[in-house]
């Protein structure tokens, strides 16, 4: 408990080493491309004219919403997780000059992935509104509830974060095998239509997924005006935070043996 | 408890030698073999492993500075990454109080598409300095790095020289309890690392610890009150000083170059009365006796004598003495001769390395050259710094005495 006290002591200590990493990347992208900021929206954006083609025309579903906003909502959470994740898992080898000669709590690689993703689906969530205004969706008390919904996101976010970027250094397949799982990972998980509806016992299984536990929340309580279904959303919420703990202990336990064995 | 801001206790350190399995593939098999219960109990050092560090024990303390020195592969840098967190100990405990500053690679946080400015403040980040402390001493590591001009450029277009003095001035504006120093000065022109020796001996009189590794034995022992000489584990620890005269006589080792049609085959260092010695006073007469042995006929050859400080290889002496001066015009294959270099060692205090050499006018080739063939240890006490002993005597020629005692204004003058 006191390590843990320390750990995050340290983390709060180095706050603006963190802000610094994700001010860089911004910057960066910023600075490399043309697009800059465009490029966070472009990806979710194309997505869903795609997918709304697919699923409206060729093989309508019921999603009970508008289904371009079903899949835009859908899409840009499930980017938040899959670029911090895509950026996380190489965060450590490719700071491996710094890794290797500098000392600062490590964290702050996978750490400042995450944020980025995050300013990046901020800035892609003023799409989302322009669609909700487009189809008339409005807002219930129930938004009150979306701070709650993006912290367990992102707390599940960063711990499968620092596991990704923690295997990656010690076994380089992972990132590979990582790529893989993601692909797959967006029709497992209720992104572009809802799993449910696959039926049978690979629906249930698949519904039991946390990912889509936290999606269909974000739908719920942003364009549904419901609230999530308590008994899920707790137990992902409980599932994410014990994810977390675990995965920066084995975080910290492996940093002192990063620089010789990136 | 010590007190002592640096402490190494008793500190190991294993590498592997050559590649560790970095994929699943070499990851699968072996955890099989484990959970099949096969793997043989690993023995404290494998055959593929070797110790970086062995035993190492040390402790700074405030305000003091330690120089660590040692050929290559000798552990040092290991052991200031120990001291810096980034590697851990496989047994031992090395512990550090207060605030580290680390000049290792000084600018490895630059990213290349950043402006100067932009670099500072990350830079300033990784090595946990605050924004408001960056800001507020801005200017002045823009003065240092003397790149006023360049500093909304991207760090891309610098030379390599702009890129660590920007890296330098950055970590020399940190206000350390600790520091740790590898090899920085290196870098930049000689302007640049005079200000950088300048800045650590600052450092040092704020009270700061310093841990300083380096082959550049002068300014180790410019800075340093100790010296640890390491090899794997440690050789020497003691007053720079003597350290290093040990580090030096352990390492230069008389090398011969080539034996040509004429060999070095002995060198002896004398005093004046045709004893061996190796240390002096300053201003001693003394004499290199060196012996040649022709293995083919040869004319027109130049006998070399030189001498450099062995800390850091500046030249001090070096001439050629050729066959008129010596009168050997020949020498014909089998003749051995002796010449006696007699010199006065007019050097302040400090190591030398002597040296000699045969070189062939004709082929324009050194037919043997031996450095060091002999180290000196010069001894005396007047001079602070410096190489050459030119044996200054003041003398007062006048005191303009207008009124009180004239022994006080003469010492005013003196002053």
């Amino acid at each position: 408990m006191a390590e843990a006290r320390a750990l995050i002591a340290e983390q709060i200590e180095y706050r603006e080493l963190l802000l610094q990493m994700t001010r860089r990347d911004l910057l960066l992208r910023y600075k490399q491309t043309i697009m800059g900021f465009g490029w966070a929206v472009f990806m979710p954006l194309i997505n869903t004219i795609i997918f709304s083609v697919v699923f409206t025309r060729v093989a309508p579903i019921e999603t009970g919403l508008p289904y371009p906003i079903y899949a835009f909502s859908g899409l840009l959470a499930w980017n938040f997780m899959a670029s911090s994740l895509r950026f996380a898992v190489v965060s450590l080898t490719g700071n491996a000059n710094l890794v290797t000669k500098i000392y600062f709590p490590r964290e702050v690689f996978p750490f400042s992935a995450v944020l980025v993703a995050l300013v990046d689906s901020a800035i892609a969530s003023l799409v989302l509104v322009a669609l909700m205004a487009w189809y008339g969706v409005g807002l219930s008390w129930t938004v009150a509830l979306l701070p709650v919904v993006v912290l367990v996101h992102v707390t599940l976010t960063a711990a499968l974060a620092l596991l990704l970027a923690l295997g990656n250094l010690f076994y380089r397949d992972v990132k590979y095998l990582f790529e893989i799982v993601l692909s797959v990972a967006m029709f497992a998980t209720s992104v572009v239509y809802p799993v449910d509806q696959i039926g049978g016992t690979l629906g249930r299984i698949l519904s039991l997924n946390p990912v889509t536990t936290i999606i269909d929340a974000y739908r719920s309580v942003l364009l549904r005006g419901t609230l999530p279904p308590a008994g899920p959303f707790l137990a992902t919420a409980v599932i994410s935070a014990l994810l977390l703990v675990t995965a920066w202990a084995l975080f910290h336990r492996g940093e002192l043996a990063f620089a010789e064995n990136i | 408890m010590s007190q002592a801001p640096v402490v190494f206790d008793g500190v190991w350190k294993k590498f592997l030698r050559g590649e560790r399995h970095d994929s699943l593939r070499d990851l699968v098999p072996a955890l099989v073999r484990r959970a099949l219960g096969r793997a043989k109990p690993a023995p404290e050092l494998s055959e593929s492993e070797f110790w970086a560090v062995r035993d190492v024990s040390f402790e700074v303390q405030r305000g003091e500075a330690l120089g660590i020195i040692g050929p290559n592969g000798a552990g040092k840098s290991t052991t200031l990454k120990l001291l810096n967190r980034i590697l851990k100990p496989t047994r031992g405990r090395c512990e550090i109080k207060g605030r580290v500053g680390a000049l290792i690679e000084v600018a490895a946080g630059f990213h290349p598409d950043l402006t100067g400015r932009e670099n500072i403040f990350l830079q300033g980040a990784i090595l946990h300095m605050k924004r408001r402390e960056v800001s507020a001493k801005f200017d002045q590591i823009v003065e240092f790095a003397g790149l006023q001009e360049f500093i909304e450029t991207p760090v891309k277009r610098y030379s390599s020289g702009m890129n660590a003095r920007l890296g330098f001035s950055i970590a020399a504006h940190l206000e350390p309890d600790v520091l740790l120093i590898d090899e920085v000065l290196s870098v930049g022109d000689m302007g640049f690392q005079q200000k950088c020796i300048d800045r650590m001996g600052d450092f040092k009189k704020q009270g700061a610890t310093i841990v300083f590794v380096s082959h550049n034995l002068q300014a180790v022992a410019g800075l340093c009150d100790r010296a640890l000489y390491l090899h794997g584990g440690v050789r020497a620890l003691g007053p720079a000083r003597e350290v290093i005269e040990q580090y030096v006589r352990a390492v230069d080792r008389p090398r011969s170059t080539t034996a040509g049609a004429v060999e070095i085959v002995r060198s002896e260092l004398l005093d004046e009365h045709g004893w061996p010695t190796a240390t002096a006073p300053s201003g001693a007469r003394l004499i290199l006796r060196v012996t040649y042995q022709a293995h083919a006929a040869v004319e027109d050859l130049l006998l070399g004598f030189l001498v450099y400080r062995s800390t850091d290889h500046l030249e001090v002496y070096d001439a050629n003495f050729g066959s008129e001066e010596l009168r050997i015009a020949s020498l014909r294959k089998g003749d051995e001769i002796v010449v006696d270099f007699h010199f006065r060692a007019h050097l302040t205090r400090g190591q030398y390395h002597l040296g000699c050499h045969v070189f062939d006018t004709r082929t324009q080739e050194y037919t043997d050259r031996v450095v060091p063939t002999g180290i000196l240890t010069v001894e005396e006490s007047r001079t602070f710094s410096g190489v050459a002993d030119l044996q200054v005597a003041p003398v007062i020629r006048e005191t303009a005495a207008t009124a009180g005692d004239p022994s006080e204004a003469a010492l005013e003058h003196a002053r």
